[in-house]
């Protein structure tokens, strides 16, 4: 068990290391830009897979905590920006248009980084773990909760949308100033920016790890498995899926931020269906109950989509093509890329070295997917 | 769980020594590189051609390849030819983002024809701006912008309303009901449409606004039938507005007493509605299909031939058309090895070109284009009636209805 616990984290460590190494042989500005967007899609991914995956709560509405994470980036860069017409302390320009004359309240703390860093994440953190309180304390699961967080989401966009004097409404919160941390200035172009993303991908993906091997992440799988079982041993199983709800959400808030700082901009379609769902499938494509698995499947799913749609020949089919694949990949790899890799690794025994990882294996294969694999 | 924390170190180090080793390599500029090379010019065209706002965005991909086309085949600018790299940003804000910057960073076009809507021109602008590049943007829109890399082809509120609001007044009456959907484009119109209002001495009776892809009208329509306005002041877009118009004539209200007045109704959206439903409501634009002019039938029919005859051609269509030929212009004022972005703005301040609606000029001072509004009334046919057009053309003024502040070539500035 401890050997493939090592090999697991070796594996983890080995993917981290080459995302950290990619601007070393990239210089191209565009690419490195793209690649850092990739990367936050992996970690929304990283954030589904520990709920989806190891506790069983499918969220239709991960984009939500996205979404609000990149507004309160979104809110204190554009604090300080300098407003054309109002001035060094002026009001943004879209509450200039929308007759606005003062600096809302909610918007006055956002003057300061910290608080924006900290409001970047726990905002999420604290609206997963209310919501989850609600949802998982009247034992709503399944479907249902699939279906509040999906109604959660559109009523938070909607909230977006109308209050446009607060937020910019349909448009968003556009012309930020750039994000400067520690001396550094992080261009949405640069390799600077690049590594910040990579770094709280690793942080992420480790932190993740951590707390899918810890007692909790052993608890939340058996919770998947069977809740009802979970219960009767006493554990409080509301408060075990309300702790992974809102720990997902604080990755997602967490990947919100640095995506405005990537973007230059914050709009309300960061929390729309599309988004959510096309979450749940970069998951479904690297595996679900593989951390790393749906990390690399949002890279590969959204790499491949951005490479359908620049190329000439697919210009106007691309959407069509890349429904097409998910259809397939549903069909003949239902545990995803990870599970499939597993599973060649299981049919030739020499590409797994550890006779004790093979051992386990043929003890109690029925085991071996709920604990997630050496992926 | 020690292994895992031992494990996180090495990471950490080594993530430490690969930004050491990265940082050098911190991105400049290569303004080197010209722009004209092997014969051709790059630019970008970003209309979606996926997603919901495909269906206007195509005809706008469509009027643009095809004046790209035509100025090929006569021998392109100066002999450069035009090589147009066609990108979907599948109606998505950030995938417009994302594409912009393939366009300008990747590609290295010398400028990108695109968008639609506001909010894709709020996410591309950015890219535009940091990276000195040139966005042209076709669509009429709300106004209040002032950037310098962006060309304006399309209509702002003054060129539409200033017009058309005083001659509704004069025709159907004084009291006004705005109705719009709930984004910044309607509330800045209905801004600068109150303003002039009040200056004729009518009355806003009710300013209304529904969300984004609204279709049910039932409550609206019975406030105006109980309010009884003489104008219905509409700027309510999308699929809203085609659900509007169907539940207005379906409840049997008389466009002749209770007309709806729109800047946004275009043979397109009649198209989607059926002219049943449109015909009697009036609509301010530099230009209808019906328009008669030389170069209007030649536009027309060169369009139809080259993508069906069941075509229309509207007013976005046509500015995303006219506003290549004044690329065109602006490029062949420059040696190949001066095209850049900069220099195109710098070259196609003030120049003119006979467009489809009649002669059309770039403003120096903010970017937008002079137009020559027209007011037409719709047919049961799809098509519009051309009451009347301004006698001259008429000047942009992004910021009309904020007097204090005027948009000048050196920014925005308070008078």
């Amino acid at each position: 068990m401890s050997g493939k616990v090592s090999r697991q984290i070796l594996l983890y460590g080995i993917v981290c290391l080459a995302i950290l190494l990619v601007p070393v042989f990239v210089e191209d500005a565009f690419l490195l830009n793209k690649y850092a967007r990739y990367l936050i899609f992996g970690m929304l991914a990283i954030a589904l897979s520990l709920s989806w995956g190891y506790a069983g709560i499918l969220n239709l509405g991960q984009a939500t905590t996205f979404g609000i994470g990149s507004y309160c980036m979104a809110m204190f860069l554009k604090l300080k920006t300098v407003p054309i017409h109002t001035g060094s302390d002026g009001l943004p320009d879209f509450m200039v248009w929308n007759n606005v004359t003062e600096l809302p309240w909610i918007w006055m703390p956002f003057h300061s980084m910290p608080f924006a860093l900290l409001a970047g994440i726990l905002v999420p953190a604290l609206f997963a773990a209310l919501l989850g309180w609600f949802m998982f304390g009247g034992r709503i699961a399944g479907v249902y909760a699939a279906i509040i967080t999906l109604a959660a989401m559109v009523v938070v966009n909607l909230i977006i949308i109308d209050q446009q004097s607060y937020t910019g409404g349909f448009n968003g919160i556009t012309d930020l100033a750039q994000f400067e941390m520690a001396g550094f200035t992080f261009d949405a172009y640069s390799a600077s920016t690049y590594y910040l993303v990579a770094i709280c991908l690793t942080v992420t993906l480790f932190l993740a790890l951590a707390v899918s091997r810890s007692k909790t992440g052993l608890i939340l799988q058996a919770v998947r498995d069977q809740e009802e079982r979970v219960r009767f041993f006493g554990y409080d199983v509301a408060l075990y899926k309300t702790f992974v709800f809102a720990f997902s959400a604080a990755i997602a808030g967490l990947a919100g931020m640095l995506y405005t700082i990537v973007m230059e901009f914050a709009s309300p379609t960061f929390l729309g269906v599309p988004l959510s769902l096309s979450i749940v499938i970069w998951v479904a494509v690297g595996g679900r109950q593989s951390l790393v698995g749906a990390m690399l499947g949002a890279v590969l799913v959204t790499g491949v989509q951005g490479a359908l749609s620049e190329s000439e020949a697919f210009l106007e089919t691309w959407t069509l093509v890349m429904g097409g694949l998910f259809v397939l990949i549903v069909l003949f790899m239902p545990k995803g890329m990870a599970g499939a890799f597993e599973a060649l690794a299981r049919r030739f025994p020499k590409a797994a070295p550890e006779g004790g990882a093979r051992h386990a294996t043929e003890q109690a294969p029925k085991s071996q997917p709920h604990l997630g694999g050496a992926l | 769980m020690n292994k895992n924390r031992r494990e996180f170190l090495k990471v950490g180090a080594a993530a430490g020594a690969a930004s050491l080793v990265g940082f050098p390599h911190i991105w400049s500029k290569n303004s080197s590189l010209a722009f004209a090379q092997g014969g051709e010019i790059k630019v970008g065209v970003l209309f979606s051609l996926t997603g919901t706002t495909a269906i206007i965005e195509e005809s706008l991909n469509k009027a643009t390849l095809m004046a790209i086309e035509e100025i090929n085949a006569n021998g392109g600018i100066n002999g450069l030819k035009i090589t147009p790299v066609v990108e979907d940003p599948a109606s998505d804000p950030a995938t417009f983002a994302e594409k912009a910057r393939k366009l300008v960073l990747s590609d290295r076009c010398v400028s990108v024809f695109g968008s639609y809507t506001s909010a894709s021109r709020k996410a591309v602008l950015p890219v535009f701006e940091k990276q000195e590049n040139l966005f042209w943007y076709p669509t009429l829109y709300e106004g209040r912008e002032c950037s310098k890399n962006v060309i304006y082809t399309g209509a702002v509120p003054n060129q539409q309303q200033d017009d058309f609001i005083p001659w509704l007044v004069e025709k159907f009456g004084k009291r006004w009901y705005l109705i719009g959907s709930n984004y910044i484009y309607p509330k800045e119109e209905n801004n600068y449409c109150k303003k002039l209002l009040e200056g004729l001495g009518a009355e806003v009776i009710a300013e209304e606004y529904v969300p984004l892809g609204h279709s049910e009208f039932s409550s609206v329509i019975n406030k105006f039938r109980s309010e009884k306005p003489n104008v219905i002041f509409s700027t309510v877009v999308g699929d809203s507005v085609v659900a509007l118009h169907r539940q207005y004539r379906a409840a049997g209200l008389d466009p002749a007493t209770m007309p709806m007045a729109s800047l946004t109704t275009s043979e397109n959206e009649v198209a989607a509605m059926g002219g049943d439903a449109a015909a009697g409501h009036f609509t301010s634009a530099p230009y209808f299909m019906v328009f008669d002019s030389p170069e209007n039938q030649r536009f027309v029919e060169a369009y139809r031939s080259r993508w069906g005859g069941d075509k229309v051609t509207h007013f976005v269509s046509e500015s995303s058309y006219f506003q290549i030929h004044l690329f065109k212009q602006a490029v062949a004022k420059l040696a190949a090895s001066d095209i850049s972005p900069l220099a195109i703005r710098e070259a196609v301040k003030s120049e003119e070109y006979k467009a489809p609606q009649g002669l059309v000029k770039v403003e120096p001072e903010n970017l937008h284009c002079w137009l020559r509004p027209k007011i037409g009334q719709c047919k049961a046919d799809g098509q519009f009636e051309i009451l009347t057009q301004s006698a001259d053309w008429l000047e942009p003024n992004p910021y009309s209805a904020y007097p204090n502040q005027k948009c000048t070539a050196e920014g925005l500035k308070e008078v």
